[in-house]
């Protein structure tokens, strides 16, 4: 047996985090250090017929990650369109994830 | 030429595997270090199985997710990355699929599968958790719908649920291809 080794604890990133234009720091392998797993979100320029459903179905993972008792926080990126679109979508489902401490 | 890899959900987020399927805690760094090595655009596929079966869900093997209703599942998940697949071609990139081989939903060239597993889940994962040749549910729903580009596709999988799994020579593979991918774009 392996055990389990799963965090429990999951952030959300938007795409700028996944795919860091030149230059700038690479917050996803930070986060990857602490030993968070990420739900990572589409570009925000992605139409909207194809960044929807795709929006949808990290809002559903979220949800079930939420019901499975796991710590799942936003990483602050407020001013990004696509992490604004998905605290939308994930506030019509009745759910809210606070910003990573 | 840009190399865009599609990235199995758990590869970046173990915490979707079943328990005692993770082999690490979060995000698969040595995986996401290879891609940044060479220079790769990261998109997360979602996971099929933990929107629809949950966190607690348990190990199984294609037979017992083969369902029309799961079927339609992974095609609505696919549909939309399959979406943004052809869109990135079509931009010129080059795109690859990186699975997880011996995953019932995401395998590549290796899938779980047994006749046998049902009923009480008392199937010790070290010994007998069973694999054969093709690919995963998702992955079957996601080429599918790549029909007429996916000859510009290469997909590829990771053996992280297979027993026998040997991460050096999985990230050899990986790096292999990444690296003539970069060869075939000069």
């Amino acid at each position: 047996m392996r055990g389990d080794v799963r965090s429990r604890r999951v952030v959300v990133v938007p795409d700028v985090v996944v795919n860091p234009p030149d230059g700038a720091s690479d917050r996803l392998s930070d986060v990857a250090l602490c030993g968070w797993g990420v739900v990572a979100l589409p570009p925000s320029d992605l139409p909207a017929d194809i960044a929807q459903p795709l929006v949808t179905a990290a809002v559903d993972q979220v949800i079930a990650f939420l019901d499975g008792g796991y710590e799942v926080a936003l990483l602050p990126c407020a001013d990004d369109p696509g992490m604004r679109r998905f605290v939308a979508a994930l506030a019509a489902s009745g759910r809210t994830v606070a910003d990573l401490a | 030429m840009r190399t865009v890899c599609y990235l199995a959900h758990c590869l970046l987020n173990a915490n979707a595997k079943v328990d005692e399927g993770a082999r690490c805690q979060g995000v698969h760094s040595p995986v996401l270090a290879l891609l940044r090595d060479h220079g790769c655009t990261i998109r997360q596929m979602p996971c099929p199985e933990l929107a629809f079966g949950g966190t607690r869900r348990f190990w199984a093997v294609r037979e017992q997710y083969d369902t029309p209703a799961y079927r339609a599942h992974c095609r609505r998940l696919a549909e939309p990355v399959a979406a943004q697949m052809r869109a990135d071609l079509a931009a010129g990139a080059r795109v690859i699929v990186i699975g997880i081989d011996g995953s019932p939903s995401m395998g590549v060239e290796l899938t779980a599968a047994s006749d046998e597993w049902g009923g009480r889940p008392d199937k010790p994962r070290d010994e007998d958790y069973p694999v054969t040749l093709g690919a995963g549910l998702f992955t079957e729903a996601l080429l599918d719908l790549l029909s007429g580009v996916v000859l510009g596709v290469r997909v590829v999988g990771i053996g992280q649920d297979l027993f026998d799994y040997d991460e050096a020579a999985e990230l050899a593979k990986l790096d292999a291809m990444l690296g003539g991918a970069a060869g075939d774009a000069g």
